[in-house]
This record gives structure tokens, C-alpha cells and sequence, in this order.
């Protein structure tokens, strides 16, 4: 009996030794981000961002002479009680004073994080969580979204499409998203402005992450020959299988890959091979020229630290640790989440291309400084080639018809 | 078994004592006694009545689902709603369970697997939305359960945690019980060997049935509880993460071993925490720990229990 009452004990101790102990003179910042499982490469992309941020808040004598202390968490795939989870951990353990996440839950962070109140910045991008907001603004009135949402986002990507400087053979396209929440909510959105335009959906399909033979549904585009074949799934895998087999035996389509075009691994793995595919970031630092001489700086910083151009989500990120330090500075605790909040949806943020404003419902719309960016791969690197809204042609770069289209 | 796990209740029930005012860790608790009763309903029909199901995951999002449904669309108070939607698992039960009669083995587990496999797409999709699934954002909004005007909300996790010991309790209590009675006797004696027991009388047909019911109703009813509890739901609960975290209680705490499934829930859920910090090196290890625990400790945790007090009592009547 003695053995078993030591060994409940036991569990009992390393329960209460789960959390490894924190200095006390630190300001303490959360990130749950995905550190495993299928998000994994887009919680990287974030928290580089975020690492880079804290980096020269520290660098620089820290936030009111404090030293900033990364708190991790990993979210994993999101589940909801490990959503909650986290919340508990960072706000009601650890005591943080921010929570810097990415995707982290489109709509169940806003709940679970808005018990609290440390400003939180997430990248939703998605129209459920700022529903979930728009039902108690007071209550969530520390969520802040760092990018607009995926109506907004997909409405942006089909006036760049229209916009392009192309001549469509047909007025058909293929629609084929992911199942989760962020792809039906881009494709339900695209099908309906096609349809409005006088377009007709010539295919509209959801399928699970994980597709890789993509035989049947190529089958149907090649027998429909659409103008426009849109593909979101933000995942490396499912996007370069599905240029590859395309290209077997492609079809005078432009293949707009949306947010798909953000895993790194896209380009780096098929070079100049992606070169005329098309895609968009939202709250996007364009490149490879950057508008301002201070974006393009943080650019050649970010280039030089983790050795390639900036992903989708790390300047997003970047930007939120950094908003958040700015309004600590101007409070003067970052104790007091009220007035740090307070002054965040009243003041804003002053980043390296601009102003960064939030809305009545805390979502950091596109357009102003802070555009959608739409880029075409060309010479295997995302170049930008519009920004919305309003549509703009970014700079000199411009549409290049891809190869399988002349 | 009845003792050790009255000791291991008892043990949690205190714990709130240290750590009440932690939230992250009264969260914690609470999800060891939803994950302990999921563990040990799958252990009674795979440990005991040797049905290969691997559809536990898949009666516990079924559970919650219909709970959070049944509240949000009828109106129905969620303590009621709770087992409404561990009768529709148990209804589906039956039905997964009644082809799997047929089957033996892995024919089972693929069978059951399919259902877990299926459940996705299906709440995703035009179906799944028709009925009030919210397709893939899923529910965002369940009502807390309510009992004489006092709601169980998460932020009051000390009345949830213990909210949820009676409920673990009752649903022990019952596996116990049927463990223990004629019905735990049939169910070994039909995994050791169906053709023997049916000679005896023993009918494969009626017990399987009602192992699968009994389980899905149990589980269905937890996956409510959990609904009303996290307040939110996703298809994300059938990612492959939970289905193997579920395993490996299942085989730390001895498989066949009730109540192992409850310390396995346990020792799982405090290691995945512990190693949480890791990150990627996290399913490593723990995937690790698990190989070395299967070959030194077979039946688990029990087994090492077992061997320690059995061992001392030897030694104590051959001195005697």
C-alpha cells in the first residue's frame, strides 16, 4: 500500500513539476503554435517571426528594462480542449502578458483566450472567429486578428484574376479546396463571385488534406478545359502532386494556387519548374523588392537570419509582438492589459510599411499599408505582382502567361 | 480492482486541494477522467470481450456531436441532452456491431476503423451541416450543463472537475460491475474461445451486442460531457493524435487490466504534458517510452503492480 501511495504521490509531484520555473524579472510572452502534427510548417513560419521580434526587443534592452521570455505551447492540431488548454497554460499559469499565435483555432482561441486578458493576436484569417467576437466585443476585446478574413481574402483573389492581363479562352473554372473551415470558406466565397461574373463552375471540390493521386479530378478538368483551375490547400505536398500531374498533360488554365502558395517547401522544392503559378498572402510584406526602405531592411534581416525570402505568417506575426511592445511602451506596464489593449484599437501601429489599424472587430482588414499581396512565381521565387485592394500592379513586375498556357 | 480503484479516485478527489486554483491543471484532471472512462469502455470490449474495435474515438465525437445538437437545435437542457446522445451512440454501436458479428479480428478493427474514418467527411459535409454540425468550422457555441440553476462552466473548474469524478465513478462502477458479473465471465470466455462458451450456452450474438451498446452508450455519454465542458467542437477531435494517445493509455495501464485503462490515463496524460515543452521531440519520446513499457511491462502498469504487492504477499505467507 505504502508503494502505491508513493507512486499517486509521485504522478501527483511531477504534475505539479510539469512547468519548469520562470525568472521573475522577465515580461513573459506566449506563442502556442502547432510544434507537431499537420500544421507544423506554418506554426514554424510564425514563430520565426515572432523569434525574430522578441530577438531585438531584447537586443535593444528589452520592453521597460525587461527582458522578453518566450513561453511555447504547443497547440498541435487544434482540438478543442487543447485550445483551451493552452489558454489556461499561458494566461492562467504562466501569467503572460501577450499571446502571439498563428492559426490557432478559427473561433474556438477567440473563446478560449478571451476568459483573459492579455491581448492575443492570432491569424485566423477566418470570417467564424470574428463572428465568435462580434458576439461579445467587450468580453473578446483583447483578440486581435493579425490578417482579414478568408470572404475577404478569396474576394480579393478573384479581382486579381479578373484583373490579370490575360484573355481567358472560356469562362469556366475548376474550384478545388481543402475540407477544413479556411478552404470551403475561399471556395463557397470564389464560387460565388465566378457565378455572379457570368462564370460557370465547371468543378467544385472539397477534399481532405492528404490527397495525392489526383487522376479522377484531373480527368474532369482536362474533359472541361477551365480557364481557371483555383487549388487551396496549404500544404506543400497536395499542391506540388498536384502540379506535376497536371503538367503530364496540361490544360490552357491559369493555375491560381491562393494561400497555398505560402509553404515554403512549394518553391523550394520545384524552383523555376512552379514558375507562372499565382497565389496571395494576406498582411504581405511584398518581395522580392519591399515597398519601403524599412520593409525592405527587415526583408534582408529576416533573409540573412533564417536564409531565405519570408513566408507568409512571419511578418504577420512579427508585426504583432511588435504592436503589442509599442503600446507596453507607450502604458508603461504591461501588467495594465486593459490600457495595452485599449491603446492598441485606438492608436494602432507604426510598422515598417506603414500604419496598421484595426477595425470595430479587431480584424486587421486588407488594404492601406498593410495590403493583400498576389505574386506569380517566376525564376523559382514569389515575386509580387498586384496588391489589393484597390488592385494594383505592384511595382514593375508584372503577369508573365505561363508556359503551359501559350 | 474495486479497491484499487476506489484508491486511485480517492486520489484524484484530493487533488484539487493542491492545485484548485490552477486552471490549466484542474483542466488537466478533468481531461484524465473524460480520457480514464473512454480508455476503460474501449478496454472492456478489446481487453475483455476481445473485439478488435478501434471506434471509440469515432462514439465519442458521435457523443459530443449529438449532445451539442440535441441542446443547441431542441432546446433540451444539456444534463438531459448528455444521454439522449449516449443512446444515439448506442444505437450506432449496435449497428457497427451487428456486421462485426460476422467478422473476427482485424476484419473488426477495419470495419470499426471505417466508421471513425467516415465520421469526418460526413460532419464536414452537406449532411453533416443539414443536421447542425456546422460542417468544417464546426460548433462554436454549447451551453454549459446545468444543474438547479448552477452551470458547470469551464470558468469553474473545481465544480467541473468533481462534476466529472461522479460521472467517472458511475461509469467505472458499471464496467466493474459488468466486469465482475456473468456477463464479464461470458465475454472472457468468448475471446478465449467462441466455439466452447457456445456450447455452453453462451450466446456470441447477445454478448457482443451488447458490449458494443454498453460501450457507445458509455462513451457517447462522456463525448457529451465533454461538449458542454469545452463549449466549443471540431472534426480536428479525430485527427490520429487522440485515437494513439487513447492506445497507448490502454496499453500503459495493461490491456485486459481494468482498472488500468484509468492509471493509464493517467501516467499518458501527465506524460504528454510533462514532454509537451519538446515540441516534435515529444511523439519521439513517448513513442519510445511505449516500446520500452510494452517489452518489460506486458500488462502494463497493473501488471507491475500486481507483481510487486502479489510478490510481497508470497513472500509474506511463505514466511507465515
Amino acid at each position: 500500500m505504502k508503494k502505491l501511495v508513493s507512486l499517486i504521490l509521485t504522478i501527483t509531484a511531477a504534475l505539479a513539476l510539469a512547468v519548469p520555473a520562470m525568472a521573475a524579472d522577465t515580461i513573459k510572452v506566449g506563442v502556442p503554435l502547432a510544434m507537431t502534427g499537420a500544421y507544423t510548417d506554418t506554426g514554424d513560419n510564425y514563430w520565426k517571426g515572432i523569434k525574430i521580434a522578441i530577438d531585438e526587443i531584447n537586443a535593444s534592452g528589452g520592453l521597460l528594462g525587461k527582458q522578453l521570455e518566450p513561453v511555447r505551447f504547443d497547440t498541435q492540431e487544434f482540438a478543442p480542449e487543447r485550445v483551451m488548454q493552452g489558454a489556461d497554460y499561458l494566461c492562467g499559469k504562466m501569467k503572460v502578458d501577450s499571446v502571439h499565435a498563428g492559426w490557432a483555432g478559427w473561433g474556438q482561441d477567440v473563446r478560449a483566450y478571451g476568459k483573459y486578458t492579455a491581448p492575443f493576436f492570432a491569424d485566423d484569417g477566418s470570417q467564424s472567429a470574428v463572428d465568435v467576437f462580434n458576439q461579445d466585443p467587450k468580453k473578446y476585446s483583447n483578440i486581435y486578428q493579425l490578417t482579414d478574413t478568408d470572404i475577404n481574402q478569396a474576394s480579393s483573389m478573384f479581382r486579381v484574376l479578373m484583373a490579370l492581363p490575360y484573355e481567358y479562352p472560356n469562362k469556366k473554372v475548376a474550384i478545388i479546396t481543402a475540407d477544413d473551415a479556411w478552404g470551403t470558406g475561399v471556395g463557397e466565397t470564389l464560387a460565388k463571385n465566378f457565378k455572379k461574373e457570368g462564370w460557370k463552375v465547371a468543378l467544385h471540390e472539397e477534399v481532405p488534406y492528404g490527397t495525392r493521386e489526383w487522376g479522377p479530378i484531373l480527368t474532369r478538368i482536362r474533359k472541361a478545359k477551365p480557364a481557371i483551375i483555383h487549388l487551396e490547400i496549404v500544404s506543400a505536398q497536395e499542391v506540388i502532386t498536384f502540379f506535376r500531374q497536371f503538367m503530364e498533360s496540361p490544360t490552357k488554365s491559369i493555375l491560381s494556387y491562393g494561400y497555398s502558395i505560402v509553404p515554403r517547401e512549394v518553391v523550394q522544392t520545384m524552383g523555376t519548374e512552379a514558375d507562372g503559378i499565382i497565389g496571395e498572402v494576406p498582411t504581405a510584406m511584398p518581395t522580392p523588392i519591399a515597398p519601403t526602405p524599412e520593409a525592405q531592411a527587415w526583408v534582408e534581416n529576416f533573409k540573412k537570419i533564417w536564409g531565405h525570402q519570408p513566408q507568409a505568417g512571419s511578418w504577420a506575426a512579427y508585426s504583432g509582438v511588435k504592436a503589442w511592445a509599442a503600446a507596453v511602451e507607450a502604458v508603461g506596464d504591461a501588467k495594465d492589459h486593459a490600457a495595452v489593449c485599449k491603446y492598441i484599437s485606438t492608436k494602432g501601429y507604426k510598422g515598417e510599411t506603414g500604419w496598421w489599424k484595426w477595425d470595430e472587430s479587431n480584424v486587421m482588414r486588407a488594404g492601406g499599408d498593410v495590403p493583400i499581396g498576389h505574386y506569380q512565381v517566376q525564376g523559382g521565387e514569389l515575386v509580387t505582382i498586384f496588391t489589393d485592394p484597390p488592385v494594383k500592379p505592384y511595382k514593375d513586375f508584372k503577369f508573365q502567361t505561363p508556359r503551359w498556357c501559350k | 480492482m474495486g479497491g484499487l480503484m476506489a484508491i486511485i479516485y480517492g486520489g484524484l478527489a484530493i487533488m484539487p486541494l493542491f492545485v484548485g486554483g490552477v486552471d490549466y491543471m484542474m483542466h488537466i484532471l478533468i481531461m484524465i477522467l473524460i480520457w480514464a472512462v473512454v480508455a476503460s469502455c474501449w478496454d472492456l470490449i478489446m481487453g475483455f470481450a476481445g473485439i478488435f474495435s478501434f471506434g471509440q474515438v469515432a462514439f465519442f465525437v458521435i457523443g459530443a456531436y449529438a449532445s451539442a445538437i440535441v441542446s443547441n437545435k431542441f432546446g433540451i437542457p444539456p444534463f438531459f441532452s448528455i444521454f439522449i446522445a449516449g443512446g444515439i451512440a448506442a444505437i450506432l454501436g449496435v449497428l457497427v456491431g451487428l456486421p462485426c458479428l460476422r467478422l473476427k479480428g482485424a476484419y473488426v478493427a477495419l470495419v470499426t476503423f471505417a466508421v471513425h474514418m467516415i465520421l469526418e467527411p460526413f460532419l464536414k459535409g452537406h449532411m453533416g451541416r443539414a443536421i447542425g454540425t456546422g460542417g468544417s468550422r464546426g460548433i462554436l457555441t454549447i451551453p454549459p450543463i446545468n444543474i438547479f440553476g448552477y452551470a458547470f462552466t469551464p470558468d469553474n473548474k473545481v465544480a467541473v472537475f468533481y462534476l466529472t469524478l461522479v460521472l467517472a465513478v458511475i461509469c467505472s462502477v458499471i464496467i466493474l460491475m459488468v466486469i465482475r458479473s456473468f456477463w464479464g465471465t461470458a465475454f472472457l470466455a468468448l475471446k478465449d474461445s467462441e466455439d466452447f462458451s457456445a456450447s455452453l450456452g453462451v450466446s456470441a450474438f447477445k454478448y457482443k451486442l451488447a458490449v458494443f451498446a454498453l460501450t457507445s452508450f458509455l462513451t457517447g455519454m462522456v463525448g457529451g460531457f465533454y461538449a458542454h465542458y469545452v463549449g466549443m467542437l471540431s472534426t480536428r477531435m479525430l485527427g490520429i493524435d487522440l485515437f494513439v494517445t487513447l492506445m497507448i493509455m490502454l496499453v500503459i495501464g495493461g490491456i485486459g487490466q481494468f482498472p488500468g485503462a484509468i492509471l493509464g490515463a493517467i501516467v499518458t496524460v501527465t506524460l504528454n504534458e510533462m514532454l509537451s515543452p519538446l515540441g516534435p521531440y515529444r511523439p519521439l519520446i513517448l513513442g519510445g517510452l511505449v516500446v520500452v513499457l510494452v517489452l518489460l511491462l506486458p500488462d502494463g502498469v497493473i501488471g507491475l503492480l500486481r507483481r510487486i504487492f502479489g510478490g510481497k504477499r508470497k513472500t509474506r505467507e511463505a514466511e507465515a
